[in-house]
């Protein structure tokens, strides 16, 4: 089980963790986006095979909202941070 | 626990007698008893092989649990042990003629046999599933007790041999925090049973040695059973996982001896040479009475001599080396044949004699042209490195040419690698052990690898002898299969383990592994480097369930009426993890009581979040798709969520307590998720002047219903509750029985009520008071069933019962809670468009038509479709019987246009025949809403 370095708390188990998927920030009108766009921003992910920035919640923990880098070729976490402006 | 003189068990109905410190194995063996298992496919015969824990062949059944190795389990008193996979009976075993068709059984058979002619497919199953199989497990037996345990050290050493223990020593003595896992019952690995005089002593010293360090734990009988990231290793002790986390690893699980490839090697009798020292040195136990062995190293003489010392007859060893090969000792009466190998073995049921075959220059083994009579033949024809755990810690591990073996060659930081595991033969162990604790305590990268001058261990010989050589013992693969495997097709390693289920077996390749890599490669024609090896995977040994799921326990959510609701009879529903009551023994009266008089029902299970903060208007408009904004202090507003796909996600309602604090309500299921959706939304950019806690559990709540709960509630406050005082969607603080407490006037239930929150210390002394003063106007307390159908009366909804993950507020029928005119908020930009495209399916009422039938929700609505032939149209998504209207209701999704139409007539699908209904809109029940406003 990975250990993942809380902002807040220092590293835990993975499990105390939900995984928030990637970041991929809304925009920020959205009424100003095309139909196209819009449906490209709910539902496609990049599913990056490299280093991706992620959302991770200690929910188990202190309750914080972080961002993590993880290559996800290698499960290794580079660092974890808070977000500003949602990214 | 352990006892001190002999006792008795049993085996195969038979009993036999143990001494103090036996294994099941090393009993079995003491009393003669040779045959311990019969085999996967073929049902032949096997009998001790490693006496290590490393192959399939003494699996047997201890009272109700299966697959036990013999060998690493100690005998207790009174133990009853039953062989596997033997039908009748092990001596004689039906099954074993299968062993004569095996050309009917060809290698891959799962994949080809059996498959025609398809009518006896049910015969062939039920054959095939006698055959086949370890052990039994008996629906009968009782769940087993199984544990979870965590455990944090600095250095984990694993394998408690000769290196481990130096690793783990001195790990320790430079200050680690350390910990030991051992799979066998005693430490001390070879030492235990190299019968050299030195051993016993060094043993002893280094478990003096380990005794006094505190800092050093030691575990038997504790497999590890992977490596996982970070060093996160789960390890089996008996019934209990120890989910073990370290800073630094120490790998010193030694080598497995490795079976000869010659026909008839599975012949029970024939014993790898670490199995032989266990018996003689560890238990005191004589292998047999007359034996010959065969070596490719040193080893093999000196296990001459020491079965010579304890009177075993040796009447042969064969050595392949050549005579100056290897460093001869005298071995008094023992004829020495060198550059020979063993040719076949024969016997029924067990070992009788041997062939010995001189080795050509090629190292093919010509014919055969000594038989020795024995009933021993001892095997010590070198290890391979036990390196799967380092493999799944991502160690590189390559062909080493001089070694002849695949060894490690980079180790992953934070691990490391002591004594044979390495390929070699021992090396400085303690020096590796230092090396771990710094880094585990100074997190000191991985220090360049100790030189290591050790010799190599003994490189195994996979060449077979032509016959039915078993390589694997665990799935009867020979080593012609693998051939053949190769032939068809399979030409390399993974196909050639997928297709021959090599090192598929319980033993997980241990024995087989090695061989089927040079094998394939002699059959593709490729070098050994290039064949490389399979992925080495968790489990390391089977495991059984039980283990990995760890003791049965669910945390459970109590209100603090709980207790009050078991004493009053109530019937308790799971929701989540919460326990409420569902009724009180009469639903209907329940129902009635909230329509004609007064009812109480607890809802101390909905989420309560407080919000404080000058964003909170625009934060709150933001996520729901109603307006909140704007919520004037002391009112109450129904408040319905969706997220950016337009989906419903919740509902609840919202009060504003003041001019910075507001109160929400989420459903009893979606509490814990939308208070972190709220928390997302806040933390990553809309929280600014927002603060949200979660105050589900300071407060019990109740629901007072029904056109009396005014005056129930008077008799317990001063305040003032008229109508103009306290009207419909307001909040207001005052005290009842004394206790301050939050009263929203809102109505679920479709009569006047009163949802009251107070604090959860005072739920019970409230809730009673409540039933005291109501006793009077007829009060009832009612539950779960009671406000279903309460609801359904009035229409409304309930989140992921009548939706679903594709449901939208607009074809919910829902239209009136989605402010459009709002500026952006999670939802809107998806609605527009499901707005501008028309609605598809739609939620809506329906009465039921055909007379004393209330359909089962989930049921699906059909209609004929062009060829008449029915297709569903909808379905049903809350259905009941309504006592106050006289008929069933219910909530179901039509096709829009169908849905549009009040009163047109559609069919449920029911199996006892279908059911008539008619589409309703708004309320069943006071459709203007006067009573829950008056
Ligand atoms: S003899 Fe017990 S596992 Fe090999
Ligand atoms: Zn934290």
């Amino acid at each position: 089980m990975l250990l993942l370095p809380c902002p807040n708390c220092g590293p835990r188990n993975v499990a105390e963790f939900r995984y928030g998927g990637e970041v991929h920030p809304r925009p920020s009108d959205p009424m100003a986006v095309t139909d196209d766009a819009w449906t490209d921003f709910i539902y496609m992910r990049a599913n990056k095979a490299g280093v991706q920035k992620e959302w991770w919640y200690h929910r188990s923990g202190c309750g914080l909202w972080f961002l993590a880098e993880r290559d996800t070729t290698t499960n290794t976490v580079l660092r974890t941070y808070l977000p500003r402006n949602g990214r | 626990m352990t006892p001190d003189t002999p006792f008795d068990f049993a085996f195969a109905g038979r009993v036999y007698r143990a001494q103090p410190g036996d294994t099941i194995a090393s009993a079995l063996a003491r009393n003669g008893v040779r045959v311990l298992s019969r085999s996967f496919k073929y049902h032949r015969p096997r009998g001790l092989l490693c006496a290590a824990g490393h192959c399939p062949n003494c699996l047997v059944q201890v009272g109700d649990e299966p697959n036990v190795r013999a060998c690493m389990r100690l005998v207790e008193p009174e133990m009853v042990v039953e062989p596997q996979n033997a039908w009748p009976s092990l001596g004689f075993d039906l099954m074993a003629v299968v062993g004569w068709l095996d050309r009917f059984l060809p290698v891959g058979f799962y994949y080809k046999a059996f498959i025609r002619p398809r009518a006896l497919w049910p015969w062939f199953e039920r054959f095939l599933r006698r055959a086949a199989g370890l052990g039994r497990v008996r629906s009968t037996t009782p769940p087993g007790h199984t544990l979870k345990k965590y455990l944090h050290a600095d250095v984990v050493v694993i394998g408690g041999g000769r290196s481990g223990l130096q690793a783990a020593i001195a790990a320790a003595r430079a200050g680690a925090d350390v910990a030991l896992f051992d799979e066998h019952p005693t430490l001390g690995g070879r030492l235990n049973i190299t019968g050299e005089e030195t051993a016993a002593a060094e043993r002893a010293a280094l478990l003096a040695q380990a005794a006094v360090q505190p800092n050093l734990r030691a575990y038997t009988q504790a497999t590890v059973l992977g490596w996982f990231e970070d060093h996160w290793l789960p390890v089996m002790q008996g019934n209990c996982l120890l989910k073990v986390r370290a800073k630094a690893v120490v790998v010193a699980t030694g080598a497995y001896e490795q079976p000869l490839l010659f026909p008839n090697n599975d012949l029970p009798g024939i014993m790898l040479a670490g199995a032989v020292r266990r018996l003689l040195h560890g238990h005191g136990v004589k292998p047999g009475k007359r034996a010959v062995v065969v070596t490719n190293n040193d080893e093999g003489w000196a296990v001459a001599a020491e079965l010579l010392a304890a009177g075993v007859t040796v009447a042969a060893l064969a050595d392949t080396r050549l005579p100056d090969g290897g460093s001869a000792r005298a071995l008094p009466g023992v004829t020495v044949f060198w550059g020979h190998t063993v040719a076949r073995g024969e016997g029924r049921g067990t070992l009788r004699r041997v062939w010995l075959a001189p080795l050509t220059e090629g190292g093919e083994s010509a014919r055969p042209t000594q038989a020795i009579p024995c009933d021993l033949l001892v095997v010590a024809a070198g290890s391979t490195p036990a390196n799967g755990l380092l493999y799944q810690a991502g160690a590189r591990i390559a062909y080493d040419e001089g070694i002849g073996q695949f060894v490690v060659q980079e180790l992953p930081p934070g691990v490391f690698a002591a004594g044979r595991v390495t390929g070699r033969m021992g090396g400085d162990a303690a020096a590796i052990g230092r090396q771990a604790a710094a880094f585990a305590l100074g997190e000191t990268p991985n220090p360049a690898p100790i030189a290591d001058d050790a010799p190599a261990l003994p490189a195994p010989c996979y060449r077979p002898t032509p016959g039915k050589a078993f390589v694997c013992f665990c799935e009867d693969v020979t080593a012609k299969d693998i051939a053949t495997a190769v032939a068809e097709g399979f030409d390399s390693l993974e196909l050639v383990k997928r297709y021959a289920t090599v090192t598929m077996g319980p033993c997980q390749g241990k024995m087989c592994a090695a061989a089927s890599i040079h094998l394939t490669a002699a059959a593709t024609g490729r070098a050994i480097a290039a064949t490389g090896v399979t992925t080495a995977r968790p489990p390391m040994t089977p495991v059984p369930l039980g283990v990995l799921a760890g003791p049965h326990l669910e945390p459970l959510r109590r209100t603090p009426l709980d207790e009050w609701h078991r004493r009053h009879g109530a019937r308790m529903l799971v929701a989540g993890l919460w326990h409420r009551p569902e009724h009180y023994g009469d639903p209907t009266a329940e129902v009635l009581a909230v329509r004609q008089a007064v009812g109480l029902i607890d809802v101390s299970t909905l989420g309560k979040l407080r919000l404080t903060g000058p964003g909170v208007p625009a934060f709150l408009d933001r996520l729901y798709t109603t307006r909140m904004g704007d919520l004037p202090v002391g009112r109450v507003r129904y408040g319905l969520m969706a997220n950016d796909e337009g989906v419903i996600l919740d509902d609840g309602v919202t009060a504003r307590l003041g001019e910075q604090e507001w109160y929400t309500t989420t459903t009893t299921g979606n509490a814990e998720a939308i208070y972190e959706w709220l928390q997302w939304w806040a933390q990553a950019g809309w929280g600014q002047g927002v603060h949200i806690t979660d105050v589900t559990e300071d407060f019990a709540a109740f629901n007072l219903a029904g056109p009396q709960a005014r005056a129930v509630l008077q008799a317990l406050t001063t305040a003032d509750l008229s109508n103009e005082a306290f009207p419909y969607l307001h909040v207001r603080q005052f005290d009842i029985a004394g206790v301050p407490c939050r009263v929203l006037r809102i109505g679920f239930t479709g009569e006047l009520s009163y949802e009251i929150h107070c604090p959860a210390g005072f739920g019970l002394h409230v809730w009673e008071a409540l039933l005291e003063a109501g006793a009077a106007f007829g009060i009832r307390p009612f539950g779960v069933e009671a406000q279903r159908v309460l609801r359904l009366e009035k229409a409304h909804i309930i989140i992921g019962q009548d939706t679903d993950a594709m449901s939208d507020p607009l074809s919910a029928g829902m239209a009136w809670a989605v402010k459009f005119d709002k500026a952006d908020f999670l939802g809107r930009r998806s609605l527009v468009r499901v707005n501008s495209l028309g609605l598809r399916q739609r939620l809506v009422g329906f009465e039921v038509l055909t007379p004393g039938v209330t359909p089962e929700e989930g049921l699906q609505i059909v209609a004929p479709n062009g060829d008449g032939r029915p297709a569903i149209i909808g379905w049903v998504t809350s259905s009941r019987y309504s006592p106050t209207l006289g008929r069933a209701i219910g909530l179901c999704w039509l096709p829009a246009d169908l849905a549009a139409r009040p009163g047109a007539v559609f069919t449920i699908h029911r199996d006892a025949g279908p059911v008539q209904a008619r589409v309703h809109h708004g309320p069943f029940y006071d459709p203007t809403g006067a009573r829950l406003r008056g």
